[in-house]
């Protein structure tokens, strides 16, 4: 092959030009002479389609990933210390507590945040804000008599015990005075039994049947003007006087 | 391409003992060297290793890096390419090549190069596959020469330049060339044998 001549090229200087063919730094003119070769050689020719196809294959590897752990152990390997990178990463990667707390809560969160960002639910809001601290300014609760004490386990035990007595003192105290309201009234019933009660005079009115009627029953609001009366004048008719006004001008 | 100056400096700091400069190091070259290592070694499981003893190594002997005498990635892609050669010839699994239907050595089977790919042959849907033909070409990688392999790996793997490859490699460059020039034509030969017979 190497003293084989085509189109005044050697297979030797064809071999020796195949790299700068490849790496296309070859001249037009040396690059024509090369071809032209590579086409009347029959062994040159086939070589280098075998190296281009070689070429072609190589190229195509991509390059791997390596182990995720391999620089860790290469580190733990040889300096012994571990990787603040891969440890600062492992971290960054994690989602923390309130992330991970967000995103559970997320699903329930959002429609009701939707719900509260309406002007309506807003005013709602307010208003009862507005409310509350009105009943509380007239409670004579003032926040600034909350103290952080107040909050701690003494603080609410205490609280606690100190509400539970007022209202137990309250109920025993609206219970004596309804007991003393109730014995008073015995006592009343007890000095004046001979007084009729006005229920009995209601009673006795509603048996009466005489048919008058009540002194405050004269008016008839129900009637109509038009309505005929049915009622007979009296024997002797009241005798009407009119007057009359002129007025003259 | 390599920031001479950062690395010469990181390599300065590490040899004073700066641990946070030889881990800058080591996230710099692991990818690197893995690939190659498990491009010639073949298997996930020795690139593994043998890129952790590249840098055992290379934390050993980093202070007899001198800068003036080349570049750190050639140094550091000459330890990997001798350690590979250590771990071929360990393995024996070493053979020659040179031609696929040559008689088999002492460490292989009976059977031809081309028919022990072929074995293994891929279905009729492959070609169109890349990770399917990536596995293919690496597997036929695996039946090259070391020679021959590591010349194609480090040239049109790597992308090292025919200078740097015969430093690392320790031959003339027209060595170089020749080695590229007939591991791509194998190469070829091997994968064209397959797809012909697949196809």
């Amino acid at each position: 092959m190497p003293g084989e001549t085509h189109n005044g090229m050697q297979c030797k200087e064809f071999e020796e030009l195949l790299f700068d063919a490849l790496d296309q730094n070859l001249t037009q003119a040396k690059k024509d002479r090369f071809e032209a070769h590579a086409r009347a050689c029959n062994k040159c020719g086939p070589m280098l389609a075998e190296v281009e196809a070689g070429q072609h294959w190589l190229k195509s590897l991509q390059e791997v990933e390596p182990p995720a752990n391999l620089v860790k152990n290469i580190l733990a390997s040889t300096s012994g210390i571990e990787s603040r990178r891969l440890d600062l990463a492992a971290s960054a990667e994690e989602p923390s507590l309130l992330e991970r707390i967000r995103e559970w809560a997320d699903p329930f969160l959002t429609p009701v945040w939707s719900t509260v960002r309406q002007p309506r639910f807003a005013m709602s809001f307010g208003m009862a804000f507005f409310s509350l601290s009105v009943a509380l300014s007239v409670a004579g609760v003032k926040p600034s008599d909350i103290k952080q004490a107040d909050l701690s386990r003494n603080g609410l035990r205490r609280t606690y015990y100190t509400t539970t007595a007022r209202v137990v003192k309250y109920y025993e105290n609206i219970r004596l005075v309804y007991e003393i309201e109730s014995r008073v009234q015995e006592f009343k019933k007890a000095t004046t039994p001979a007084e009729s009660a006005p229920k009995e005079r209601e009673k006795n009115r509603k048996n009466d049947t005489s048919g008058q009627p009540e002194p405050r029953q004269e008016r008839n609001y129900s009637r109509d003007e038009n309505q005929p009366v049915l009622a007979s004048l009296p024997d002797r008719t009241p005798a009407v006087s009119v007057t009359t006004t002129r007025r003259f001008v | 391409m390599e920031d001479v100056q950062i690395v010469n400096s990181l390599v300065r700091r590490c040899v004073a003992g700066d641990a946070v400069a030889w881990e800058e190091i080591v996230q710099r070259y692991n990818r690197r060297i893995y690939n190659i290592c498990y491009r010639f070694a073949g298997t996930s499981d020795d690139a593994q290793d043998l890129t952790q003893e590249v840098f055992i190594k290379m934390y050993r002997t980093l202070s007899s890096y001198d800068v003036e005498r080349g570049a750190f990635m050639t140094w550091v892609t000459t330890m990997t390419r001798n350690l590979l050669v250590d771990h071929f010839r360990k393995t024996k699994q070493d053979r020659v090549t040179d031609s696929i239907d040559a008689a088999p050595s002492e460490h292989e089977d009976a059977m031809p190069l081309s028919d022990q790919i072929e074995d293994k042959a891929l279905p009729p849907d492959a070609r169109v596959q890349s990770r399917e033909t990536g596995e293919a070409v690496h597997e036929a990688l695996q039946k090259l020469s070391p020679e021959l392999r590591e010349a194609v790996i480090l040239r049109d793997l790597q992308d090292m330049d025919y200078r740097e490859i015969a430093a690392v490699l320790k031959v003339p460059e027209g060595t170089v060339k020749s080695r590229i020039n007939r591991g791509r034509a194998e190469l070829a030969r091997l994968l064209q044998r397959i797809y012909r017979q697949v196809m």
